[in-house]
């Protein structure tokens, strides 16, 4: 249903000139990795404390509200230089399972963070609903990761 | 080729006839998923590592004493260090000639050792005074320069380390 919308997308002047050149898409990818090393840490930082492994001495809420902004930075920074990547793949990309595996983590990620995470986040303790959290959001954004990294080796 | 590149030369050629080193190369999965797991291991590692750096510019975390901050997060950020150093070193392992002309590969090595240096001047020059700006609103210009270092360079190894597979200027 979506492939005449992502056969568009590859078609777009813009994504041919990704493709065209050697260099844009290579530093794009390299750019996209150092914004999720610092999702990665905002996420890690907040996930470890709602387990309750580290940072104790401050609450929750302090270790969340302090992460939030590099949060929505690293989130940001990886959509822009994400979207350029599949524009010059999307034919290709559509065909791939990861993708679209990655892309349902990613729902599913975003949905969690902003209701269930982030509900949990504004406690002071670590407690066994706040473990949970914390675990799930570990494994979902793991996953991402993995997933997303599967696309480039077998597609 | 430079007459005093020669023993590294023969090392990594050593290393790539090693039959270990050869099963590895030719397995269709281990260096796939050794590359996921490098990633993720990166994730852990430089995450929290520009955590601290945030911190040490004054720019994030500043409701936790650095101090606290740095305790903490160092069993987290060597767990990350330890995966990542495991995975790289296996997959250098596996195809040592590939890596040896390569200068992104290089670039990352060099940058990762001068982040190294960074974190120990740091760690012994300016944590020494630690006691003075723990909890203060603002750091002293050596933790904020070695925070703004550390982040700069841990960002060239990650863009240098995923350049590898581009090897515009392989001229063998």
């Amino acid at each position: 249903m979506l492939l005449p919308f992502f056969n568009w997308l590859n078609g777009l002047p813009v994504s041919q000139a990704i493709g065209g050149s050697i260099w844009i898409y290579p530093l794009v990818q390299a750019i996209h990795l150092v914004f999720l090393a610092l999702f990665a840490g905002a996420i890690l930082m907040v996930d470890l404390r709602l387990l309750g492994v580290t940072l104790r001495s401050q609450s929750v809420a302090q270790v969340a509200r302090d992460a939030r902004p590099w949060l929505i930075a690293g989130f940001l920074g990886m959509v822009c230089t994400g979207i350029p990547q599949l524009m010059q793949n999307a034919s290709r990309e559509y065909y791939s399972e990861y993708f679209w595996y990655k892309m349902y983590l990613i729902a599913f990620g975003l949905i969690f963070t902003l209701t269930v995470r982030r509900k949990v986040s504004q406690g002071t303790e670590s407690t066994p609903a706040s473990k949970l959290v914390g675990l799930v959001s570990i494994l979902v954004w793991g996953s991402v990761v993995v997933n997303a990294r599967l696309i480039g080796l077998f597609t | 080729m430079a007459d005093f590149l020669m023993p590294l030369h023969d090392l990594f050629f050593w290393v790539s006839e090693m039959p270990s080193s050869i099963a590895i190369r030719e397995s269709l999965y281990v260096s796939p998923y050794l590359t996921v797991s490098h990633v993720v291991s990166m994730c852990i590692f430089a995450g929290l590592i520009v955590m601290m750096d945030l911190r040490l510019l004054g720019v994030g975390n500043m409701r936790t004493p650095f101090s606290e901050v740095q305790r903490r997060l160092f069993p987290w950020q060597m767990l990350g260090m330890g995966m990542s150093s495991v995975t790289g070193l296996t997959l250098a392992f596996a195809d040592p000639m590939r890596f040896y002309v390569n200068i992104f590969f290089w670039t990352k090595m060099l940058v990762m050792v001068l982040a190294g240096i960074n974190a120990m001047a740091f760690h012994f020059i300016t944590y020494n005074s630690v006691v003075k700006w723990d909890s203060a609103a603002n750091t002293p210009f050596g933790a904020r320069l070695s925070g703004a270092l550390s982040i700069v360079m841990w960002a060239v190894v990650i863009v240098s380390g995923r350049l590898i597979p581009y090897n515009w200027f392989q001229n063998s």
